[in-house]
């Protein structure tokens, strides 16, 4: 799965550690979710979505290999 | 929920970390203890200092009470961790059973079909290959999600 989380981000000016605070979680699963190693449990995509004022479809967006399955 | 200027950032590090690195220093400090516990009465029964029976029996279960707080303080580190931590415990701990556990019945067959030569097998090398196993993967998993 695909993510602009690190476009929106650098939009605001914030660091990894910023967001983390922010969202609760460690700066290392900010990074993971960004380099797409670790895809968000819904709750915290829900976070995600809410922090940066969207939806998680703005945000999160299916590859297309796994849109087709 | 807000986010400061880059100038009014907080130096400390964020809640979540400062939550981990307490329930991993507390996960340290009653393995610490477990261990010292474990060794010192099996060192206590094998060299006489502590009479087999009653006496024995007693400070195998106050170590055995140690490991449980061992386990109660670990699994709080897993329930307030958020869920890269968690992966990476998941993965290490997938680690250390798959080597430790998996690898010692294999070696244990591997023994009985003359393949290897016969040693003292032990179940504390299958222990300590499965602890070694885990911190090397929770080492590797920190610095992939780092």
């Amino acid at each position: 799965m695909k993510n602009r989380l690190k476009v929106l981000r650098a939009e605001r000016d914030w660091t990894q550690a910023d967001l983390a605070h922010a969202l609760d979680v460690s700066r290392q699963a900010v990074n993971a979710i960004e380099t797409g190693k670790h895809d968000p449990s819904l709750p915290l995509a829900f976070r995600i979505a809410r922090l940066f004022g969207g939806s998680v479809e703005d945000i999160f967006l299916m590859d297309d290999k796994e849109s087709e399955s | 929920m807000t986010i400061k200027s880059p100038a009014e950032r907080p130096r400390a590090r964020g809640p979540a970390m400062t939550r981990n690195c307490r329930n991993q220093r507390l996960v340290l400090l009653w393995s610490l203890v477990w261990m010292s516990s474990f060794v010192g009465v099996t060192l206590a029964l094998k060299e006489g200092w502590l009479a087999s029976g009653a006496p024995g029996i007693v400070a195998a279960v106050v170590s055995a009470g140690l490991g449980l707080g061992t386990a109660l303080a670990y699994r709080r580190f897993l329930n307030e961790a958020d869920e890269v931590q968690r992966k990476i415990e998941l993965e290490a701990l997938a680690l250390g059973f798959g080597v430790g556990l998996i690898g010692g019945f294999a070696y244990w067959l591997l023994e009985r079909s003359g393949a290897v030569p016969t040693s003292k097998s032990d179940l504390l090398y299958v222990l300590a290959a499965t602890c070694f196993t885990y911190s090397a993967g929770v080492l590797l998993g920190r610095r992939r999600y780092a």
